[in-house]
């Protein structure tokens, strides 16, 4: 096992999302050299996991894993999953980024992603990657389309029974795996770090997350997407087809008393894209999005809001002050309605929250490109250079610096690379 | 390395160390496999005694497991092929055992 | 390819794709797969839930590698999409990626197909597919140098950022600009939201940087006459542009005299171009909430011009020595128009799209006013509020704040302004009444001095350079990309790329992105110094040809055909040549050659006779 290795590159990009791999294939194919950091198991972020996507319904997995796969395959490219960036350094002309590989308790080389192991494994887990619906094992490929195909153990649901080691067919699986140090050194950093949505674990008034059938946005997605735990639509509380389904907007957003004061740009959409899907599946179910605008701006957004209006999905405007839960698994929706009666309550089979899109990652400590009260990363030409920090020679790209869709985003990587690369020229010429 | 190898003597070392420090985690887990092998058996018995499938609801009244946690089963057994999907019953669908599945999760094969 | 008989491969790999659904919801995968690996000459036939996936690629990988196929046929979504993919997955597997043929199952069978039917016609796609793969050959992608050259077209915000950012990554850049200004709609904004930086200071620093660099040729009053060649190797013809008066909607004032007698008309040699031709604003309809007809009714870019000579009287806003009481703001002129409720314009369109700027735009000038003028009162006038970027939605709490008042309408019941009677609204020019959704739907009247028209954004007046371009254009009218996300500046039109307002409303900022991520798919295309090209281009076999120069006559691309003289057996000959980069590879000449002596490669008559007989022929039914 290495330790202290170091590895040079023109360009570093952390974070293997659509906003990170978008940068760095615009950079790998003008020549430079790239490392891409991402802090998950795979590569391919919150897009990946998505299940089609707006305006134009393709299929998520149809636009990200190409780019996925492109990504992995270019010879200029080089990616390391499962890392944590310990330190981000700029230092003249470079840039210093001190890694940690954390064990997969699998090594990396000798995993072939066949699966035995998972196969084998007796815990049964609940699989972060679908909601937490469905089981998977202690040991497990992450995901179907995840690259790289190598598997993972999660050592806090591991038993040390050994049945993983006796079934991987190349002695791949190493219990006693350590975390490993290295440090890339590059001339530019791309920061592509992302968003997270916040929970619903610790808003009383959506009941904390204890009621059942209300679920998240990111929940329907997995339950809307091919690879889903159930393959349609079903409530996962009891497996029953949702008769009435209800979507909350702003559920985390515009509103300061949940911490989120600003509008996360992109719930307008999915919830009028899951709402569209939804009412695919289940033709006869009634869906309502209760919202207080709708905020379609982008290429073909108002047209596909108005589609969905056509398609008779109801939009209600009003603010949803509290879901109650009833007897036999039915959420009662109260709601203070625009127009009509005012403070209205109504009843549906399954409600989606449209959660607050926070940063995945926070530079603290780590990185000293600077923040914005909204916590993420603060860009000093907003309107010229959207993509430029604080710090010379580091971009920005993508959700990292503000909620974004993802037209919004690609368009913002290739912007970074372009940055990145002009920076490169210049330091070259610089010598 | 593979299975005709055996581990040398400082990996089992190791390994009985590694053992002795999760102990307690392990015994946790081990307490929750448990639970889960008795859980699907009562699961796929009573998967078996309804020949033309159970819905949710039946299968968490014949086997007293909350429906909720029946649901979280029936979606990780028909991830690996235990359990298919059969007709529909009301609000909800059958499910029952696949022909010649591998069992998943709770014993080895 | 000569005349001589083409081996039929019988090791013909067919990778059928689920699409996660999109197929096979619709299309039984696993029918597909048993009946067509029982056509002959195919090897094996598999299936995937991605087959675009790493997991789905290796598939074709390790039975190329092991020899088990030797001609690929995938069965997934339209070629526009994965060929491309699919192509590196072979070459990476060692093999030639054009022994590669695709049949497209999703937009052509299961997005238009159900059941049965759907069935048998991916059935019938993938047979033909096999037949024309069994006499695939390899080829070699033509290899044309490239000029490291990019013409921008635009000298607003977004073609400025473009052509100094090519400049400074080492390319010649050339920027046309048809007025006589550079900065395009920005010049005439007075500061940008919700950043509050002066527009007048953006577009002073990308002035200076094009106009500074020694990269950049900057040619103003000039516009495209001429459009030719091909990706890498451009020839555009540009003229000077005499301005007349109907250049006058643009705000600048053009005169004659500048450029006299016949203008001479310039070539530029380019490898790339990138359009940021910019949008127009919405000039609403006479009469379209009393604009034209009432005194006092303005659009939103006349009072921000209106607004930077702003005068005082006491705490009120003076405009134009009137003095400004009340204002009403109105959302959404020009945007988000319903068929059916909004009046089309004179060729019968609606612009249904959002104009995504003017919420963030009108809220920043209503700010502006209650906090300089704390005496005149603002109302804002409403259908949604669309403020999603960063700092917008503060913007719209400062808005309310700042004592802005606002009233929500619908579509359906859009805010009457009328000419205002003295009565109930008090003494008051104008009097308007909405609908509003705030109170329930009370109906509110009011009395305003001055009525603004949030107009939209529309699709520049560029319909000459898109004929002549051959440019593909939405249904918004403006500039369509190929794919939103899977190529998102790029056109139909291999280097031509679209920069910001040209392909649909956006800020400053994101125009700024586009424009950037224009500049570096440029850069990409043009870094080696070459381009490659499919090679589906038509071929002469010399042994038929007998020189009658039918094809050049039929051919449709300028000077993709010459005749030649040549050395045969017999003696000097005269017979044609393809000029392989100019080639369409649309077959015209095929068509028309008495000999049959030109063909098609990767396209050849009898790979389309191949394709026909399997669609005609009876698949083998496994069920």
């Amino acid at each position: 096992m290495t330790s202290g290795r170091t590895i040079t590159c023109d360009a570093l990009v952390v974070g293997g999302g659509i906003a990170g791999l978008q940068a760095a294939l615009d950079l790998a194919d003008q020549g430079f050299s790239v490392v891409i950091i991402e802090s998950d198991l795979s590569i391919g972020g919150k897009m990946i996991r998505l299940s089609k996507v707006f305006p134009t319904l393709d299929c998520s997995s149809c636009i990200t894993t190409p780019k996925m796969a492109s990504a992995a395959h270019h010879d200029n490219i080089t990616i390391f999953t499962w890392c944590e960036l310990q330190s981000l350094e700029r230092d003249n002309t470079t840039v210093t980024a001190r890694v940690t590989a954390r064990p997969r308790y699998v090594d990396e080389e000798k995993c072939i992603g066949c699966r035995k192991c998972e196969y084998a494994c007796p815990v049964l887990v609940p699989d972060p990657e679908q909601g937490g619906f469905s089981g998977t094992k202690a040991i497990r490929i992450p995901f179907s389309n995840a690259i790289p195909q190598v598997a993972a153990l999660d050592p806090e649901h591991c038993m040390l029974c050994g049945r993983c080691a006796r079934a991987c067919p190349t002695g791949a699986v190493d219990y006693l795996q350590q975390p490993r140090q290295f440090t890339v050194t590059a001339r530019t950093a791309v920061l592509a770090t992302g968003f997270e949505m916040t929970s619903p674990g610790d808003r009383p008034q959506y009941g904390n997350g204890t009621i059942a059938n209300v679920i998240t946005a990111l929940q329907m997605e997995r339950i809307l997407a091919p690879h889903g735990p159930y393959n349609r639509v079903l409530r996962p509380m009891d497996g029953m087809e949702p008769d009435s389904i209800a979507f909350v907007q702003c559920a985390g957003s515009r509103d300061l008393s949940m911490g989120v004061p600003y509008c996360s740009r992109f719930c307008c959409m999915y919830a009028i894209k899951q709402a569209m899907l939804l009412s695919g599946a289940l033709p006869l179910a009634d869906i309502v999005i209760y919202y207080m605008d709708i905020r379609a701006f982008g290429k073909g957004y108002e047209q596909f809001y108005q589609t969905a209006k056509a398609m008779g999905i109801q939009f209600v405007k009003g603010k949803v002050a509290r879901l109650q839960g009833l007897e036999g698994g039915t959420v009662a929706v109260h709601y203070e309605a625009q127009e009509g009666e005012g403070v209205s309550v109504d009843n549906h089979d399954l409600v989606v929250l449209s959660m607050g899109v926070v940063p995945h990652w926070s530079p603290e400590g780590i990185c000293r490109v600077s923040t914005g009260a909204d916590r993420f990363i603060r860009t000093v030409r907003p309107s010229l250079s959207p993509v430029r920090t604080d710090l010379e020679g580091v971009f920005v790209a993508g959700a990292a610096s503000g909620p974004k869709d993802i037209v919004d985003t690609i368009a913002e990587a290739g912007a970074a690379a372009m940055a990145a690369s002009n920076y490169l020229a210049a330091v070259r010429q610089q010598g | 390395m593979g299975e005709a190898q055996q581990p040398d003597q400082a990996v089992k070392e190791a390994l009985k160390r590694l053992r002795q420090k999760r102990q307690e985690r392990i015994r946790e887990v081990a307490e929750q496999v448990k639970v889960q092998k008795a859980e699907l058996k009562a699961i796929r018995e009573q998967l078996a005694a309804d020949g033309e499938g159970a819905t949710p609801p039946r299968l968490a009244e014949g086997t007293g497991i909350e429906v909720s946690r029946v649901m979280w089963y029936l979606a990780t057994l028909k991830r690996y092929g235990e359990v298919v999907e059969g007709a529909k019953d009301g609000g909800w669908f059958r499910y029952r055992l696949a022909n010649n599945a591998r069992q998943s999760g709770g014993e080895e094969q | 390819m000569s005349g001589s008989r083409q081996r039929k491969s019988d090791r013909v790999g067919v990778y059928i794709c689920h699409c996660g659904g999109n197929i096979s919801d619709h299309v039984d995968v696993e029918k597909v797969r048993a009946d067509v690996e029982r056509i002959p000459g195919v090897a094996v036939a598999r299936t995937n839930m991605f087959m675009c996936s790493d997991p789905g690629q290796e598939l074709i990988i390790e039975d190329l590698r092991q020899g088990i196929v030797d001609r690929v046929v995938v069965a997934s979504c339209a070629p526009s999409l994965h060929e491309a993919t699919f192509r590196s997955a072979i070459a990476r597997a060692g093999a030639n990626p054009y022994i590669y043929e695709h049949a497209n199952i999703r937009e052509h069978v299961s997005w238009v197909l159900h059941g049965d039917k759907a069935t048998a016609k991916a059935e019938k796609l993938v047979a033909a597919a096999v037949g024309k793969a069994r006499l695939l050959e390899p080829l070699d992608p033509i290899h044309v140098e490239a000029r490291r050259h990019v013409t921008v077209i635009g000298a607003g915000i977004a073609g400025m950022t473009a052509a100094r950012l090519l400049a400074d990554r080492g390319l010649e850049v050339v920027l046309i600009e048809k007025s006589p200004y550079l900065g395009g709609h920005a010049a005439r904004l007075d500061r940008v939201a919700p950043t509050g930086e002066r527009a007048a200071d953006l577009v002073s620093e990308l002035a200076e940087a094009v106009l500074e660099h020694a990269a950049v040729t900057v040619m103003t009053s000039t516009r495209l006459a001429g459009f030719d060649g091909y990706v890498g190797n451009y020839d555009l013809r540009v003229r000077p542009v005499l301005a007349g008066p109907a250049e006058d909607r643009n705000g600048y004032v053009p005169f004659h005299g500048v450029v006299g007698g016949n203008p001479p008309e310039l070539t530029i040699k380019t490898g790339a171009v990138i359009l940021a031709t910019g949008f127009r604003s919405y000039r609403p309809r006479r009469g379209e909430y009393g604009y034209g007809d009432l005194a006092g009714v303005v659009t939103l870019p006349e009072f921000i011009r209106l607004f930077s000579a702003a005068e005082r009287s006491g705490d009120c806003l003076v405009l134009d020595g009137r003095t400004i009481r009340s204002v009403a703001m109105i959302h959404c002129v020009g945007s988000r128009q319903i068929p059916g409720i909004h009046e089309e314009d004179g060729d019968g369109r609606l612009n249904e799209y959002c104009s995504r700027t003017c919420c963030s735009a009108v809220l920043h000038a209503a700010c502006r006013i209650r906090e300089l003028f704390a005496g005149t009162r603002v109302h804002d006038l409403y259908r949604d509020i669309r403020t999603y970027g960063r700092g917008q939605e503060e913007l719209y709490e400062r808005a309310s704040k700042s004592g802005v008042l606002f009233h929500r309408f619908t579509a359906e019941a859009p805010p009457l302004v009328e000419p205002g009677d003295g009565g109930e609204t008090g003494d008051f020019p104008l009097r308007l009444t909405v609908r509003d959704g705030l109170t329930f739907g009370e109906e509110v009247r009011m009395g305003v001095d001055l009525v603004v028209l949030a107009t939209g954004m529309e699709a520049g007046d560029i319909d000459e350079l898109v004929a002549m371009m051959k440019l593909p254009v939405g249904t918004d009218r403006f500039l369509q990309e190929v794919h939103p996300k899977l190529a998102p500046v790029e056109t139909s039109v291999a280097g031509v790329f679209l920069a910001g307002t040209a392909q649909a409303p956006m800020t400053i900022g994101e125009a700024c992105n586009g424009a950037a991520a224009a500049a570096v798919k440029a850069a990409s295309l043009l870094g080696r110094g070459y381009v490659e090209l499919d090679p589906f281009v038509a071929d002469v076999d010399p042994a038929l040809c007998r020189g009658t120069g039918d094809c050049l006559q039929a051919c449709l691309a300028d000077g993709a055909l010459e005749m030649v003289e040549v050395e045969t057996e017999e003696g000097a000959a005269r017979q044609a040549r393809v000029i392989a980069a100019r080639c369409l590879g649309c077959g015209a000449c095929v068509a028309v050659c008495p000999t049959g002596a030109i063909d098609l490669k990767g396209w050849s008559l009898k790979q389309y006779e191949a394709m026909v007989d399997m669609i005609v022929a009876d698949i083998p039914d496994n069920a």
